[in-house]
């Protein structure tokens, strides 16, 4: 049986691209289905609420689409996701300011384990810190958000950046010293 | 001399052992830079983001499927395939080649005519004057009409036909033309037109 023949839920990453070029109803929808969650996450990294995290995350999927002919599979799809997410959510970050974040935002966090006050100093440290995040230069958000949250190796980074290592690091450096200059001593 | 940013990072992250940087033993200044760094990663790294609504992941979904739904479908791109654009481009050029070399060979062939009686050769220039129609009238509409067609309203319009010996002859330079015009020349005197 060739991949043309086999169910879209048993295709690899390139091989459900290429049912998207061929035009196959329901492919697309399946990338965007295994994408979703990481792009919404790197999304709100960077703008810190909800409303444009969903907005944005629609967007990198548009432009995914416009671009899946020039995916040639030298990336995972997930970091060529990640480059179209991070150039998508710099442009926009570039163009607005930061939106604060509201408590409505914070929704259906898994409270079960911990105490109120204790999930409440939680939720209070993490809005400070995206808040704090969210002032940062652009590569300097750019490298610590894939970093810290994405788990991306340096040259990974250095990839979708389109930069070096030895740049990422240096900018991880001043990301997290300036992340220290902006919280001051309240959540350490 | 103090350590640098990508090996500060390199130890806070736990990547390079502060055992292999024997400069932390003797350096205040960069063992509380060191410090702070992890410090600093160590608050970050507490910081989740807020799950959003089981339901928002299907109305995502539902969105950006709205949203390609109004785009035309990526199909592949003809010219993404390496292995297909070269001979691609090969018989392109040959084509085109080809064209202007039946084209040439149209115009250096002597032409079989009835003997015709002697009058002057018409001056190649008329041949760039669309208004010189003479006395045909379909000729003078035909040049009337064209005048202000271009090469590109004429591709357009199909009469090039890409490989044809016309679309070969719009798309020669300057010294193609002059030698197809010198050519046209030798065989209007040659034939006595």
């Amino acid at each position: 049986m060739g991949p043309a023949d086999r169910p879209l839920a048993d295709l690899d990453e390139r091989a459900l691209v290429e049912a998207c070029l061929d035009g196959k109803s329901g492919a697309f929808d399946l990338i965007v289905e295994r994408h979703r969650r990481p792009v919404y996450l790197l999304c709100y990294r960077f703008v810190s609420n909800h409303e444009d995290a969903s907005d944005l995350s629609q967007d990198v999927f548009l432009r995914a689409y416009r671009g899946l002919r020039s995916f040639r599979g030298q990336s995972s799809l997930g970091t060529w996701l990640y480059r179209i997410g991070v150039n998508v959510c710099l442009n926009r970050v570039s163009a607005k300011r930061p939106a604060s974040e509201s408590i409505e935002d914070r929704q259906f966090v898994d409270e079960r384990s911990e105490s109120a006050s204790d999930r409440l100093l939680k939720d209070e440290r993490g809005v400070r810190v995206r808040a704090a995040i969210a002032q940062l230069p652009r590569k300097q958000r750019a490298t610590l958000v894939l970093r810290m949250y994405h788990e991306m190796s340096h040259q990974e980074i250095a990839d979708v950046l389109g930069s070096s290592v030895g740049a990422v690091k240096a900018n991880f450096f001043h990301a997290l010293g300036n992340l220290k200059k902006l919280l001051g001593d309240e959540v350490f | 001399m103090h350590l640098q940013p990508d090996e500060l990072v390199d130890v806070a992250e736990g990547t390079r052992p502060e055992s292999s940087v024997p400069h932390l033993a003797s350096c205040e200044v960069c063992r509380l830079q060191l410090a702070d760094l992890k410090a600093t990663i160590s608050a970050a790294a507490d910081v989740e983001v807020p799950e959003p609504s089981p339901l928002f992941w299907d109305h995502l979904s539902a969105r950006v499927r709205d949203a390609v739904a109004a785009e035309a479908v990526p199909r592949r791109s003809f010219w993404a395939w390496p292995r297909l654009a070269l001979p691609a481009s090969a018989v392109a050029i040959a084509g085109v080649g080809l064209a202007i070399l039946l084209n040439t060979g149209r115009v250096t062939t002597p032409v079989i005519a009835p003997p015709a009686p002697q009058v002057a050769v018409a001056p190649v220039e008329l041949l760039s004057d669309p208004q010189s129609g003479g006395d045909d009238t379909a000729l003078t509409l035909v040049a009337q009409l064209s005048s202000d067609m271009d090469f590109d309203a004429a591709r357009e319009a199909g009469l090039a036909a890409r490989g044809s010996a016309e679309h070969a002859v719009t798309h020669l330079n300057g010294e193609e033309l002059r030698e197809l015009q010198r050519l046209l020349q030798e065989e209007l005197a040659r034939s006595g037109a």
